[in-house]
């Protein structure tokens, strides 16, 4: 990753820390700006016999808020990122486990969800899991004035007309993951996801 | 021996007929199933709409009460949806708490609303401060063939333009709200938002409006949600296969030929 | 059919129920859909009722599965559940010793009215709600609440099973119109 030339399409300073925490299989901190994300994975393990697969292993994620016990939007995003490890992860290689990804918000400052995406894929290569590809998620802020604004803080995010937030795969920069919030025309999605696609 | 077939190697059998460009329903790739839509059928409700996608059923109700509006914005009303998956509906779902999926759900259409101001909350404001609508939403599926999130929006849009609000009038004297339910305004619905949800086969093929069985073999899915001006609500792609952005963009460009589609249906009834 | 293994009995099937109103099905919104008193009691009397119907001793060590979903309530919850549920049991194949036929009776100002809809049900009069297995005038389920001079009893009885007859009629004719038009379908 690396910042951009264009106003605004920088992203906040970044940090990682892999393999911090003794317990699980893999383990990372993610940090953008004051957000921050601590991720654990567990795996392959044993299985609970009904979400046993024959196919390849079952993920489960588990997403903790700062404060509180998780509610529906933890549970769509839980679902959205285990849909994108799910796609990266080579699950068939571990028919009849299970991996448990753990991800604890440690603050929230703005583009939540793509550092959790980013926290996952570090704690999945962490833990030494087979990855078909790694991933990264890049969160945007449309202003009202059109401007866009890259990895955008919580304020930025509030302000904003639309958000939106992309995960994309690193061998061919395809698009893994899509969730948008405020409305947008079809131009500026693409255009958008063009600035991403370089800045990946 | 076609059946046989299908138990052993579904995900082969499916391929066979995606290679001849049809599905087993008869379905081209891009077609939906019939859609048909219902209003008005339960009289308990304020405003209501059976919409069926194939054999995809969903009932959406809303129900109006009164409420004080929130704190830090107290020209606005609520709008509060909720997505039941019952057991009822699919042996996939357990009775208990809601499941992943009916969670999930949930959020897209309560996105969805957020995001296309559908309608504008300051509409539900009856007296600045004091008094406002809340919209309770309550969408029930009956029956779970597929594409979920397409007949949900579509069963909150059609419910939504069936409600019919009884005009309310403050007694000076007392103070209290008085409700004339012989004068009924129906909302005022600012934009209409419609789903177009697609599977991704075997990393490449994009089918249109998948039934439950084409979503289980499906390595992904994803929603797009346009208005009439073919503006995006939302892109929803929870995962799954990666797409090149010109899949996307067909995407996108089938949403917005579905959106016409739907509009006629709604217009017709 | 599926199910917890403890729970399992060996002799026979375990039927489940499940009752739910939908939160719009009546005037106030309902705020639980179900699992409050009510709907727990009206769970247990429709799985007494089915126990007594379904022929359980053929499935043992299984279970079985009856949803029903109140989409607006007019009085007759229970009447319309048992009816609908027996149509479903029928639909899934499952043997029963006969139909399942319901309907709720009242009195009113010394008559008998059978199928009560909402406003004479919240009148408070005495009601009674009447599960019969027609061919053997066999009572699956007989529930009273209010008071009711046992002289009144019978009319009532009698105004409850002549209903329970008259649908039996019709769910009868529903389902062999569904079997010949399901028949002609495969023979096709």
């Amino acid at each position: 990753m690396g910042s951009e030339p264009e106003p605004g399409c920088a992203l906040r300073p970044f940090a990682v820390e892999q393999g911090l925490l003794s317990r699980p299989d893999g383990s990372a901190a993610f940090v953008q700006g004051d957000t921050s994300v601590l991720a654990g994975v567990y795996g392959p393990a044993e299985v609970r016999s009904s979400r046993e697969s024959p196919e390849r292993a079952a993920l489960d994620v588990l997403l903790r808020p700062k404060v509180g016990l998780p509610g529906v939007l933890e549970r769509s995003r839980e679902q959205m990122v285990r849909r994108a490890c799910e796609a990266a992860l080579l699950g068939e290689l571990h028919p009849r486990s299970s991996v448990t990804l753990v991800l604890q918000v440690v603050s929230d400052a703005g583009s939540l969800l793509s550092c959790c995406l980013n926290a996952a894929c570090l704690a999945l290569l962490d833990a030494g899991l087979p990855l078909r590809s790694l991933f990264c998620g890049v969160t945007c802020a449309l202003a009202p004035d059109g401007a866009v604004a890259l990895d955008p803080s919580a304020r930025q995010e509030k302000e904003a007309r639309a958000v939106l937030t992309f995960a994309f795969e690193s061998t061919e920069k395809r698009l893994l993951l899509s969730t948008t919030r405020g409305a947008c025309s079809a131009k500026e999605v693409e255009y958008v996801r063009d600035v991403h696609g370089t800045s990946v | 021996m076609a059946a046989g077939f299908k138990t052993v190697e579904p995900l082969e059998y499916y391929r066979r007929f995606l290679k001849e460009n049809c599905r087993p329903d008869g379905r081209e790739l891009g077609e939906f199933r019939a859609t048909t839509v219902n209003i008005g059928s339960i009289t308990t409700a304020d405003g209501s709409a059976l919409v069926k996608l194939g054999n995809t059923t969903v009932i959406c109700g809303i129900k109006a009460e009164f409420a004080a509006p929130p704190v830090d914005a107290t020209n606005k009303g609520y709008i509060v949806p909720d997505v039941d998956l019952p057991p009822l509906c699919s042996a996939r779902f357990r009775p208990g708490p809601p499941g992943e999926e009916a969670q999930a759900v949930s959020q897209f259409i309560a996105d969805v609303i957020e995001n296309s101001q559908i309608i504008m909350k300051e509409d539900l404001c009856i007296v600045n401060g004091k008094l406002a609508w809340v919209l309770y939403c309550d969408i029930i599926c009956l029956d779970y063939d597929g594409n979920i999130l397409d007949a949900c929006t579509f069963a909150l849009l059609a419910a939504l333009n069936n409600v019919q609000l009884p005009a309310v009038a403050i007694n000076e004297e007392t103070g209290l709200a008085e409700v004339n339910l012989k004068q009924k305004t129906p909302l005022n619905i600012r934009k209409y938002p419609v789903a177009t949800s697609f599977a991704i086969f075997d990393d490449t093929l994009l089918i249109v409006d998948p039934t439950a069985e084409e979503e289980d073999l499906a390595t992904g899915t994803v929603t797009i949600v346009t208005d009439e001006e073919g503006r995006l609500c939302s892109v929803h792609k929870p995962g799954g296969s990666p797409l090149t952005g010109a899949k996307l963009q067909d995407c996108i460009t089938r949403a917005i030929t579905r959106h016409k589609e739907v509009k006629q249906l709604m217009d017709k009834i | 059919m599926r199910g917890s293994r403890s729970k399992a009995l060996h002799d026979r099937a375990l039927v489940n129920c499940q009752y739910s109103m939908a939160t719009f099905s009546t005037g106030e919104r309902k705020r639980r859909p179900h699992g409050d008193r009510k709907s727990s009691e009206m769970t247990l009397h429709l799985k007494q009722t089915f126990e007594a119907a379904i022929l359980t001793q053929l499935y043992p060590r299984s279970q079985i599965d009856i949803y029903v979903q109140i989409l607006q309530a007019d009085g007759g919850n229970y009447c319309a559940c048992v009816n609908a549920a027996t149509l479903a049991v029928i639909d899934a194949g499952i043997p029963m010793q006969d139909y399942v036929c319901a309907s709720s009776a009242g009195f009113v100002e010394d008559t008998a009215l059978a199928d009560l809809n909402y406003v004479e049900e919240a009148a408070g009069g005495p009601q009674v709600a009447l599960a019969l297995l027609p061919k053997s005038d066999q009572i699956a389920l007989l529930e009273m609440n209010a008071r009711l001079h046992e002289d009144h009893l019978e009319c009532v009885l009698d105004a409850a099973t002549a209903a329970c007859r008259a649908v039996h009629a019709v769910l009868d004719q529903v389902v062999r119109d569904h079997v010949r038009e399901v028949a002609t379908l495969l023979g096709e």
